[in-house]
């Protein structure tokens, strides 16, 4: 394992002549090197274009976890902020040779791949606009969303979570609820622009991740009223965010 | 592995013997829901896969026309049936006593509910837990003057305005 990092950074030194930047930061940052090998495990006598290009989306991958965890203010040590500082000179390099590189289609890049970069990428577009809570089956969640054939306010809908489907970009949640007596289910795409807002009002304990077996049950298990905290008359408001224990 | 085996050629026999009324195939419904892969044909029996609504669907009837359950015999537009918001020509099945419409008449209705679920062009789907209908003559206007229960979104686009606006609640 250790053979390997140093011969990748050797690699790594002698082969980039466009990103000069890279070789103190690697050296500085282990952390870089020891994901390499568990993603691509490269044999020292790769070719050049392969070891230039592999760093560079996992490096913009590494930018964009630090990256969010600074914008969501949470505190995970030093050691990573240094690292989204170092790192923040290898994406700008890292950016243009994966932009440039990706039109022509070498057979060299992993087509594996792709596809989960641009889910990641449009998971990352859609959360800068408006951040997607962590959502589970047997949530009761509240969203707001704005109908282009309604024009006039944002619809409100309420309900359990009883399955979520990951599909990166496409994830859905199903919601359902009892409204004027009959059940009705709706599938919300949760990084969708049309969505405004999403919010955890409780959780309910269950056991399963696809709560099916609520459609066979009393429609009490699936009527969720009174529940929202938008109305405010003389009801000490909870400010804070719902937090899953 | 002889259980999967068993429940294919039990899905095909009934396939087979349900012809095209019934419809049940993947063409149709575009995308399975939650269904892990297409292969597995068992799974299809788990969850219910729901259709079209088309001669001879039993539907609610939510409006105060007097009708309480009426038989599809025509879906208006569509080769395989009704969906949320088409209209269709059925027939009464049982009407209460004194009421606008009687049993045994044949009436147009526009359908507010129904258990299939309808995408709607943002990538959200709708579903119903139940299939329902609302009376209305041949302009498109509704028979009652009251709608109960939920109605969704799809009757404005099909211009359905009346009925939404004596919806209990628009979902």
């Amino acid at each position: 394992m250790a053979a390997n990092a140093l011969s990748y950074s050797l690699a790594h030194i002698s082969t980039c002549s466009c990103s000069k930047k890279l070789s103190p930061s690697i050296f500085s940052s282990p952390p870089l090197i020891s994901l390499t090998p568990r993603r691509a495990p490269l044999p020292s006598s790769s070719l050049d274009a392969l070891v230039v290009r592999f760093p560079s989306p996992l490096s913009r991958r590494f930018r964009h976890f630090t990256a969010s965890a600074a914008s969501d203010n949470s505190v995970e040590g030093e050691a990573e902020v240094e690292d989204a500082e170092e790192e923040s000179e290898i994406p700008a390099e890292g950016a243009d040779v994966v932009a440039e590189e990706k039109p022509p289609r070498k057979p060299r890049i992993k087509l594996g791949d792709i596809m989960g970069i641009l889910n990641k990428r449009a998971i990352e577009a859609s959360e800068k606009q408006r951040p997607v809570p962590d959502l589970r089956t047997g949530d009761i969640v509240e969203i707001k969303l704005e109908v282009p054939e309604n024009k006039r306010r944002l619809s409100v809908y309420k309900g359990i979570i009883i399955s979520k489907q990951n599909a990166g970009i496409h994830t859905t949640i199903r919601i359902r609820r009892i409204i004027a007596g009959i059940g009705v289910e709706i599938v919300f795409p949760i990084y969708s622009p049309n969505i405004k807002e999403i919010r955890v009002v409780k959780h309910r304990k269950v056991r399963r991740a696809r709560l099916y077996y609520l459609r066979d049950k009393l429609p009490r298990f699936s009527t969720f009223n009174y529940r929202s905290c938008s109305v405010v008359l003389s009801v000490e408001v909870n400010s804070k965010p719902f937090q899953r224990s | 592995m002889a259980a999967c085996f068993a429940s294919k050629w039990s899905m095909a026999v009934s396939r087979s013997l349900l012809g095209n009324l019934s419809s049940n195939n993947l063409g149709s419904l575009g995308k399975p829901q939650d269904l892990t892969s297409l292969g597995y044909n068992g799974l299809f029996f788990q969850q219910q896969l729901r259709t079209f609504i088309q001669m001879r669907t039993k539907l609610k009837v939510v409006d105060n026309s007097g009708a309480k359950w009426v038989r599809c015999i025509q879906a208006l537009k569509g080769r395989k049936g009704a969906r949320l918001g088409d209209t269709i020509i059925a027939s009464v099945q049982e009407a209460q006593p004194r009421g606008k419409v009687k049993k045994g008449e044949v009436v147009y209705g526009v359908v507010v509910r129904a258990a299939m679920p309808r995408g709607r062009c943002d990538g959200s789907e709708v579903k119903f837990d139940d299939n329902a209908v609302v009376l209305v003559n041949k302009q498109g206007e509704p028979i009652g003057t009251r709608v109960f229960g939920p109605v969704p979104h799809e009757l404005r686009k099909k211009k359905h305005l009346k009925i939404l606006t004596l919806a209990e609640h628009i979902a």
